[in-house]
């Protein structure tokens, strides 16, 4: 099964360091783990400034409380922890934006909006579902959360989890579809 | 055959393929803004630290008195001279016991006060961290006391200005 982005192996040594408040020891890891953590970040939230600030947080976070980490499981999965969770919060405190709907990407792309449906890639369907169910469907599909993670991570049911993550896809299945059926009528109206 | 049972769980798992997208790299360096919020905080442990480590006698001894005179229940009398260990063990016991007993009382706090908690707990969670490491640690006792009553204090002028606002209704 692939990894998640987050695996990366950390020595001891630059661990005890960092747990000591060692500056360097503290960069290399953050040099380590920036990109998996704005990525997620990223993931979750879309937008690169709020994604920013939610890894900047994190990662002080997680310098702060070091001395609290016990090792008894990967680092890599604690500081995935606390980003996760800063990046949630984040969803919390800002302001409630609703998904586009399907049929609203539909109407954009076939009124003229044709570099919408040109660029109609995965990563363009992701931005277009709503926060949750992209956050839900990253987590799951992407960084291997289980459904009882999700459902504590947003403090809702199993049943929850379930239910987003397949919306998630067959919305995600529906708007690569729509994408690859308009290429296809590109292409045969060119041909 | 391992690959293709690995493959099939692995499509199972992510049918998209979402995992194939690229990592996203940040618009710029953050590490700098971390530096200097890392050294900030560490200044700010190290002031707590010391000053709490220099004021440790007299504070010691006002807090005996305080808690003898002033909440008779809590303290039970102690006799001992403050700087051995089971003297302070006992003095950490009865402060925990205030600070939970405030916890319950005050109400909202303002940012900075909150702030300022959320050090002292995070620092007091640290010295735990020790502790269990050096049960006996003399030094590491003293701190947690001197934290507590910190923490203590905080509380107990949230408390005097959260009465001054009631009174002044």
């Amino acid at each position: 099964m692939a990894n998640s982005p987050f695996e990366i192996e950390l020595d001891d040594l630059t661990l005890a360091r960092a747990r000591r408040g060692d500056l360097d020891a503290c960069e290399r890891i953050f040099r380590k783990f920036n990109q998996p953590a704005y990525s997620v970040a990223y993931r979750v939230c879309q937008c690169r400034e709020l994604a920013q600030e939610i890894t900047q947080e994190a990662f002080i976070t997680v310098f702060r409380k070091l001395g609290q980490f016990r090792g008894d499981a990967p680092f890599w999965g604690w500081l995935r922890r606390v980003v996760v969770n800063h990046a949630i919060s984040s969803l919390r405190r800002a302001p409630k934006a609703d998904p586009i709907e399907l049929q609203d990407f539909h109407g954009k792309a076939e009124s003229a909006s044709d570099q919408v449906g040109l660029a109609m890639d995965l990563e363009s369907a992701l931005a277009v579902l709503g926060a949750q169910d992209r956050t839900i469907v990253w987590l799951h599909d992407v960084e291997g959360y289980n459904h009882r993670e999700i459902a504590d991570l947003f403090g809702k049911t199993e049943s929850f989890s379930k239910t987003r993550l397949s919306r998630a896809r067959s919305q995600l299945r529906d708007l690569l579809k729509s994408r690859e059926s308009r290429g296809l009528s590109r292409n045969a109206a060119a041909s | 055959m391992r690959y293709s049972k690995v493959h099939i769980m692995q499509k199972e798992r992510d049918p998209l393929n979402l995992g194939s997208l690229p990592l996203v790299a940040p618009p710029s360096d953050s590490w700098p803004m971390i530096r200097s919020a890392l050294v900030k905080h560490q200044r700010r442990r190290r002031v707590i630290r010391y000053s709490g480590s220099l004021l440790a006698a007299a504070a010691m001894l006002t807090l005996t008195v305080g808690l003898f005179i002033h909440q008779p229940t809590l303290a039970p009398a102690p006799v001992a001279a403050p700087q051995t260990l089971d003297s302070l063990i006992v003095l950490s016991q009865q402060l925990e016991t205030r600070v939970r007993s405030y916890r319950s009382e005050v109400g909202g706090m303002p940012t900075n006060s909150l702030v300022y908690q959320v050090e002292l707990e995070d620092l007091i969670a640290q010295v735990d961290d020790e502790l269990s490491m050096r049960p006996d640690s003399l030094e590491l006792w003293s701190q947690r006391v001197n934290l507590l009553l910190d923490l203590s204090q905080l509380y107990q002028n949230q408390l005097r200005r959260d009465y001054q606002r009631m009174a002044s209704l």
